[in-house]
């Protein structure tokens, strides 16, 4: 059992803020995801929970402990590295034991821990090797194996999956989420990998520039993002954001959208500028969607399973996912429940 | 496209053989053949004629034949026919002509058809001739000073320019000044002194540099910058400028004649560039294993112990061995403090006799052979951990 809170964190970096008054409860044994582009300061956040970057003002808390002066070897987390960080000089065993050999515990305990972290990640044969002769992915476990030994509160992970190739990364995320159902306890995970973000996180913390744009489920954040940059962030190919001046409102309930009339009763619209998101696999072709429009066509890419369409509709750059089945036609539908309203700082309208 | 290439691969490659044995004719010389003329043209257009003749008939007849036939032509003519020199003269030149043709294997005619060809020859051989000329430019000295060294003084006195060794002589007479110059001139004491000295050197200066080095490459400190560029500057000081105002210092101290003043000259000379050396390599180790090591609850001395030292190996090695070689050969500083042959050094042993008439010059010689052998043993046995790559394997590659 264990959990982390952030209480007003700032960071910054010569006169560059990197975090900026981040507050932050996290639920205990949770599978948290930081992700954000890259210099949003997931990264930083990490390294000030480990203890490897001082924390300027604020506090963080573990298990309600303040470890803002702890020492990063006391802060009972355990990192993972992006690039291992393994021992070159010393095989997987002692690359697995050196923090148990450091803190002089018994053989026999050092042993157990070992070959039980070494079980988990089946690596139990890779022991006596040296990191250069293991691949990538078993690099990767090994670091990961040493994170375990030491019997941490809390994971990190930083970016841990980015140096491997697309098969593999597929495979360690599968083993990642495992070990967090075997050993449950709190992980955190920064990467800049939305797929990532959505098939591991219980929830889904979004960066930008230091600030959070959003925290919830993965459902939540697909389903129902609060702002253009977390609708745009999550899902591939990103999200259609287009502008609606202010001579297309219609009404104070009535946008014209795409050529089409449509209108909202719960939001109160004024005549201002907004912007309409429509994610792209939620244009379709054969459906029965209530509203029309007829784009030019420019490309078609066709992905085997799937066919993404770019095309222009008033001047609007939009892209759709269809099914490769589906014959492609000079007109699209899409239905209301799938429109996002955002005002013109670029927040979602909520009735 | 491709006579033009094996044309010009036959004057590069006659080239090089034409070195080769003008290299060997002027070696034998100094074994005393007499040579009045190395005949530059007729070797140069033999060699030619070899190679042109060796590619065109290369697919006709085997390796093996085609170098028998080719170099005893090649000898018969330059050794036999135009003078008629001594067998294991021509026993050599049969050798280096062995080598040339191994080398000539891998230039056969699939490799002329490729329009570079041209570039990879003349890159080829040029990388040949500065091996050949190179080790001949290093190592004839030594090889004079070795022959001195096994010579007698009446045969010195004779003729000064015979650089023959006479290996029909017993054995103890053969290295009689090697002898001598341990018996009568005490060279077991200076050899004693200078590997002290050298040692010591070493040992502090890596005591200092490591840590410096270190801080140099990772801590943030005040004038950090600063302290890292004027590290070289203080190198830059010409050791005679020093040397004065240091014997004054060095007098008044009482550190003229000790072992331990030589170490403190030599230390501060030595220590700017290793500390240079170092931190260069200190800031090529990946941070994140330190910072895993932090994690790890290793303090800093712990990391820089059992980290950061098994994986700089190659590079404390090399430095280890520059500073070796510094104060194995330093000169200026021990002529101007050390005054008592007790307390001598090899280097300056060796100018103490020169600077006596009465020495004679194969004990010179034989004293210089002590003193250069050591460095050369060193280095071909510290080579192998010269080669750096201790850190692959650490993060992605």
């Amino acid at each position: 059992m264990s959990n982390i809170k952030f209480n007003n964190v700032n960071k910054s970096f010569g006169s560059n803020k990197i975090i900026k008054n981040f507050n932050f409860e996290g639920n205990d044994d949770e599978f948290l995801v930081l992700v954000g582009p890259s210099g949003c300061g997931k990264s930083t956040l990490l390294r000030m929970i480990a203890g490897l970057e001082k924390i300027d003002e604020g506090e963080i808390k573990i298990n309600e402990n303040l470890i803002n002066n702890l020492h990063p070897s006391k802060r009972e987390t355990a990192m993972v590295f992006q690039s291992y960080a393994l021992y070159p000089h010393m095989n997987v065993y002692e690359n697995m034991s050196f923090g148990l050999q450091i803190e002089k515990k018994s053989k026999d305990e050092i042993k157990s821990k070992v070959s039980n972290a070494a079980k988990i990640l089946k690596i139990e044969d890779l022991l006596s090797r040296k990191p250069k002769e293991l691949s990538g992915g078993q690099r990767q476990r090994v670091a990961i194996g040493r994170a375990i030994t030491r019997n941490p509160k809390i994971f990190l992970f930083d970016e841990p999956l980015s140096n491997l190739d697309a098969a593999l990364r597929a495979e360690m995320r599968v083993e990642i989420s495992k070990l967090h159902q075997k050993i449950k306890t709190n992980m955190i995970y920064v990467t800049h990998d939305q797929v990532e973000a959505m098939t591991l996180a219980d929830r889904i913390v979004i960066l930008n520039e230091g600030k959070i744009e959003q925290v919830g489920t993965p459902e939540e954040i697909y389903n129902n993002p609060d702002n253009i940059f977390v609708a745009q962030f999550i899902g591939t190919p990103k999200m259609n954001i287009f502008e609606i001046k202010p001579e297309d409102v219609v009404s104070n309930k009535i946008i014209k959208i795409l050529g089409n009339e449509i209108q909202f009763n719960k939001y109160n619209i004024e005549k201002k500028k907004y912007y309409i998101g429509i994610r792209p696999e939620h244009f379709d072709i054969d459906d029965h969607s209530e509203y029309e429009f007829s784009p030019k066509i420019d490309l078609v890419e066709n992905l085997g399973n799937e066919k993404i369409v770019y095309m222009t509709k008033d001047k609007h750059q939009l892209s759709a996912k269809i099914s490769s089945k589906s014959e492609i036609k000079n007109s699209f539908k899409f239905s209301f429940k799938n429109i996002f309203i955002f005002n013109e700082n670029g927040e979602r309208l909520r009735s | 496209m491709k006579i033009k290439n094996i044309i010009i691969f036959s004057i590069i490659s006659s080239l090089l053989l034409l070195s080769l044995i003008s290299i060997w004719k002027i070696l034998s010389t100094l074994q005393g053949v007499k040579l009045d003329n190395l005949n530059f043209q007729i070797l140069f257009i033999l060699g030619f004629l070899v190679t042109f003749l060796n590619v065109i008939i290369e697919k006709k007849i085997n390796f093996l034949i085609r170098l028998f036939i080719f170099s005893f032509i090649f000898i018969f003519i330059d050794g036999y026919l135009i003078q008629n020199l001594p067998f294991w003269y021509n026993f050599g030149s049969f050798l280096i002509i062995c080598l040339f043709f191994n080398k000539l294997k891998k230039y056969n005619n699939d490799f002329f058809i490729n329009e570079h060809s041209t570039q990879t020859i003349i890159f080829d051989f040029l990388t040949l001739f500065g091996i050949v000329l190179f080790s001949f430019v290093i190592l004839f000295p030594f090889y004079m000073m070795l022959v001195t060294s096994f010579k007698t003084q009446i045969a010195l006195l004779v003729n000064p320019l015979d650089f023959s060794i006479n290996f029909n002589q017993d054995i103890k007479e053969l290295f009689k000044s090697y002898f001598v110059i341990f018996k009568s001139y005490k060279f077991g004491k200076y050899i004693l002194t200078s590997t002290i000295v050298s040692l010591g050197t070493v040992l502090i200066t890596l005591l200092f540099a490591i840590p410096a080095a270190y801080a140099i490459a990772r801590l943030n400190f005040f004038g950090k910058s600063f302290m890292s560029t004027s590290i070289l500057i203080i190198y830059m000081f010409p050791a005679i400028v020093l040397v004065i105002p240091l014997y004054t210092v060095f007098s008044q101290l009482g550190l003229r004649n000790s072992i331990f003043g030589l170490l403190i000259v030599y230390t501060a000379t030595t220590l700017p560039v290793a500390i240079y050396m170092l931190q260069g390599y200190f800031k090529s180790i990946p941070k994140e294993l330190e910072e895993a090591a932090i994690l790890d609850k290793l303090s800093w001395f712990g990391i820089i112990i059992k980290i950061i030292l098994p994986l700089s190996i190659p590079a404390i090695s090399s430095v280890a061995l520059y500073v070796f070689m510094i104060a194995w050969n330093e000169f200026l500083f021990s002529l101007m403090f050390l005054d008592n042959p007790n307390s001598f050094t090899l280097s300056r042993a060796i100018q103490y006799l020169s600077g006596d008439a009465e020495t004679p010059r194969q004990y010179l010689m034989a004293g210089s052979v002590i003193v250069t052998l050591p460095v050369l043993f060193i280095f071909v046995y510290f080579e192998k951990y010269l080669v750096s790559g201790l850190t692959a394997g650490s993060v992605k590659g």
